[in-house]
């Protein structure tokens, strides 16, 4: 057969949002790619320059659907960088277990999309159900499903509710046992070994040249986790090690991806399990909203000229936010707000590692690189 | 005509046609005709009965299917839901069906319900089911929710737009569903029902059953190359590539069958399993395994379905269909599933033939036909079950896998059944030594007990794959700091 153009995309089951890759074949092997982004670019840096500093938060959630929580804590952070706010130790705990919580969804959520990509619908059900656990708890936390508007500068936005901590407990307990299932129908299955190993290899020195971070590059051997080598909020008071693969000559393939991504999430469970305990107050106490234990007083005018910034641990990879305050003359807005996406980096260079392989390990390899769209165009 | 078969349906409709031919045809001029036109007759009936036999239990398949699915996907495995159909979730009995049963009739069922419960039944208020089950149906059980579900599936179908795409190959594209349904619908002309249930027992039923059952991929590709879209072409290509990848292993395991029962008919077969005594699935159980897995690639399910992987194809060789023709490819592939199950029920089964016929005391007295379909549904457990703990293959992989295992491994399983035939069974007495089936049933299943263990236990000893994650270096927090 001649080579020729398939265009994946924007509607397509391998995507995972709307985006289109270019896929030139050649019988049944992929020659060249050419991702193609942008389809659902919203503006979301400009519309922040019109709002003020605790409505960017809502636009920040809506970065990514399925990992509401990481997105508005990342910008929480630049915010208070900005604004030269002390947070309460106790909200700390609070959003590091927000942003845990919600880290263990959007893998579950990763790994029930992954599970279709290489044909088991069995996996995406199991995993979509452990979710609903962690969304119940997230949800608890910040009353609603998916875009939870939790944080807030200075604080967060509730205390724990009183019972949280028991059922949360509880439920990762019971996810933490339930991992084990997950491996027992991935990891022992043979198929799945041989869609996954061998296929999509990426090297750590490529992919730190491009830009690529979080748990792709960690699947490479490449030990950068923002939490553990520049330790914000109270990462440094746990004791906790970064999952990273080792690697083998080739680079990490999509099996590495996919145990570094289980393996945190049994690290972010057993986080939030220690961070209940030592919870400053005791994780049974409740405050009213406003208490100057969960959230500190914020000035809300940021003087010009001047700068907030700050890199988080995204489920995805590193996300970095840069504040530029406004002054007098922007009223409540900042000047500036400037979004690094982890995927937008990561989406190029995937596109790049299918290159020689089959059209079946497209979804394969794209999947395990854990696409999302909404940050990606932004 | 008549024989001692309580279910001599063959035999009713002969005499029914017997006496309609003789009081219309033999009443006229053309009075030599009669004998004629009974046969017709009796063939375009008993043709009908067929057919409406199995479309009719179609329906249990489907049902089966997405009953099933639901269960294996929940989380707590195949068992412990299975338990959940007579043990309550969260403590909570289903219903209290019991309670409604005349005369007290049903006391002693919620006794024992309420006993197991206590014993085994999960009162965790934290298991999601819990939350899953608000969604369920909370009708009574035997009303079989979403029995049938096809039928209002079917009369949406039917009055959906019939859409060609604009540079499709029209004519090809119309006809290649139908050629599909058409020879699938076919192959039940020669799969019998029962003794005296079916429509044709021609001498070579069984070649001919296999080469109309090897028509439809042919209807697949046209279908795939006339929608002319490039995600169909790539399902037509791999369809075409995978179905004669195991066409030849299942032809050959077929062979097999035919020579250990020495008949190319499809009745004698099950009729040679029924006097000698002992079903095929004990004399070549690699046989059996074979016909499952060529089968599972032919009928183009999980894992083996390529043609239509919808992760990367989005919907194969099927994406340019829709309407009525997608319904009838997709009743089509679960026609071909059925035809496979019952085929196996057949050629491995022994058909109808009630398991432990002579032993079991009044167990004859369930009809043959029952059991022809319970067997058949109980291949299309594993089928379920395949689907539901398999990932897909790659293409290049099935076909390694076809080429370099299933081939060899069906000729092996070919001599294997002449060898038997040959010099093992005792054509005097017409039956197999008992110890042989005990013995060769024995090793299959020791020797599939042992390839199944496939851990290397010194992999996991120096921690490699598949549980080799770890931390290289041991992270301390802040060590930036320091």
């Amino acid at each position: 057969m001649a080579e020729m153009w398939i265009s994946m995309g924007p509607q397509h089951p391998m995507t995972h949002g709307l985006w289109t890759l270019k896929v030139k074949i050649d019988g049944e092997t992929v020659v060249d790619t050419e991702p193609d982004l942008g389809y659902i670019h919203r503006g979301v840096e400009k519309i922040c320059e019109a709002r003020d500093f605790t409505q960017i938060t809502t636009y920040c959630d809506r970065l990514c659907y399925a990992s509401a929580n990481t997105w508005s804590h990342a910008y929480i952070y630049a915010a208070e960088d900005l604004l030269g706010v002390e947070v309460p130790e106790r909200a700390e705990y609070i959003r590091m277990v927000a942003v845990e919580l919600q880290r263990i969804a959007s893998h579950l959520m990763w790994l029930g999309a992954y599970c279709p990509d290489v044909g088991n619908l069995t996996g995406m059900v199991w995993c979509l159900r452990e979710r609903e656990m962690m969304m119940d708890l997230l949800q608890e936390l910040g009353g609603s499903r998916l875009h939870y508007n939790f944080p807030r500068v200075g604080g967060v936005k509730r205390d724990l509710p009183i019972g949280f901590a028991m059922r949360c407990r509880a439920k990762l307990k019971l996810f933490l046992d339930r991992i084990q299932e997950y491996e027992a129908i991935l990891d022992e299955s043979t198929i799945f070994l041989i869609r996954t190993q061998g296929v999509g290899y990426a090297k750590a020195e490529d992919m730190v040249n491009h830009g690529v971070t979080g748990v792709n590059v960690r699947a490479a051997g490449h030990n950068y986790d923002v939490r553990w080598a520049h330790p914000y909020s109270i990462y440094d008071e746990l004791d906790w090690t970064v999952a990273v693969e080792r690697p083998s000559i080739k680079g990490s393939d999509c099996y590495d991806r996919y145990r570094v991504r289980v393996e945190e999430m049994r690290n972010s469970a057993m986080m939030v399990l220690e961070g209940l305990d030592k919870m400053p107050g005791g994780a049974e106490t409740n405050h009213p909203s406003g208490d100057p234990a969960i959230i500190a007083k914020a000035p809300a005018r940021a003087p010009e000229g001047q700068t907030g910034f700050h890199h988080f641990e995204d489920s995805r990879g590193e996300s970095m936010f840069y504040l530029v305050g406004g002054g007098e003359g922007r009223g409540k807005h900042p000047y500036r707000v400037s979004i690094r996406s982890p995927m937008f980096i990561t989406i190029p260079y995937a596109a790049k590692c299918m290159i020689g392989y089959k059209i079946a390990d497209i979804p394969a390899i794209m999947g395990s690189f854990d696409p999302c769209i909404g940050e990606t165009d932004r | 005509m008549a024989t001692d078969d309580i279910l001599d349906v063959r035999g009713w409709v002969r005499i029914g046609m017997d006496s309609v031919a003789e009081n219309t045809v033999g009443m006229s001029r053309h009075w030599e005709y009669t004998d004629g036109v009974a046969w017709f007759l009796t063939e375009f009936v008993m043709t009908i009965v067929i057919f409406g036999g199995i479309m009719s239990t179609l329906f249990v398949l489907l049902w089966m299917e997405r009953k099933l699915l639901g269960r294996f996907m929940d989380r707590r495995g195949a068992v412990t839901s299975l338990r959940s159909l007579w043990v309550g979730e969260g403590g909570v009995t289903a219903g209290e069906w019991w309670n409604q049963l005349p005369f007290g009739t049903g006391v002693p069922i919620g006794m024992l319900n309420r006993t197991l419960n206590k014993v085994a039944g999960n009162d965790h208020e934290l298991e999601a089911v819990s939350r899953v089950k608000n969604r369920s149906y909370h009708g009574v059980w035997w009303m079989l929710p979403g029995f049938f579900q096809n039928l209002a599936d079917g009369m949406k179908f039917m009055t959906k737009e019939h859409m060609v795409p604009e540079k499709a190959d029209r004519f090809v594209y119309e006809v290649a569903p139908f050629m599909i349904i058409a020879t699938t619908v076919m192959c039940f002309t020669f799969i019998p029902l029962g003794p005296q249930i079916y429509s044709n027992d021609s001498e070579l039923s069984i070649l001919f059953l296999m080469a109309i059952f090897s028509i439809a991929p042919l209807g697949v590709f046209f279908a795939g190359w006339s929608s002319n879209n490039k995600y169909t072409l790539l399902g037509g290509i791999r369809s075409a590539a995978q179905l004669t990848a195991y066409e030849i292993p299942l032809l050959i395991v077929v062979l097999s069958v035919v020579v250990l029962s020495g008949s190319f008919n499809m009745i004698e077969v099950i009729e040679f399993q029924a006097d000698s005594g002992v079903w095929n699935i004990f004399l070549l159980p690699l046989g059996g395994l074979l016909f499952m897995v060529t089968m599972v690639a032919e009928v183009e399910r999980i894992p083996f379905d390529m043609p239509e992987a919808e992760a990367e194809l989005v919907e194969g060789w099927w994406t340019e269909y829709g309407g009525m023709r997608w319904g009838l490819m997709f009743s089509a592939e679960y026609l071909r599933t059925y035809v496979a199950c019952l085929l196996f029920a057949h050629f491995f089964l022994g058909g109808w033939e009630a398991p432990f016929e002579d032993t079991i005391p009044f167990i004859s007295m369930v009809p043959h036909v029952v059991w022809v379909f319970l067997k058949s549904w109980f291949i299309f457990i594993f089928f379920v079950w395949l689907r539901a703990s398999l990932h897909r293959v790659r293409t290049d992989q099935i076909l390694e896998f076809g080429w370099r295992w299933l081939l060899p491994l069906s000729l092996v399983n070919l001599a294997m059944a002449t060898a038997l035939r040959l010099w093992v069974y005792d054509g005097i007495n017409g039956e197999w030594p008992i110890l042989v089936p005990i013995l060769i049933t024995s090793i299959g299943l020791a020797l599939f007990i042992l390839l199944a263990i496939d851990e290397d236990p010194a992999a996991i000893e120096a921690n490699t794959r598949p549980y080799s994650v770890q931390t290289t270096d041991v992270a301390s927090p802040g060590q930036h700091r320091e």
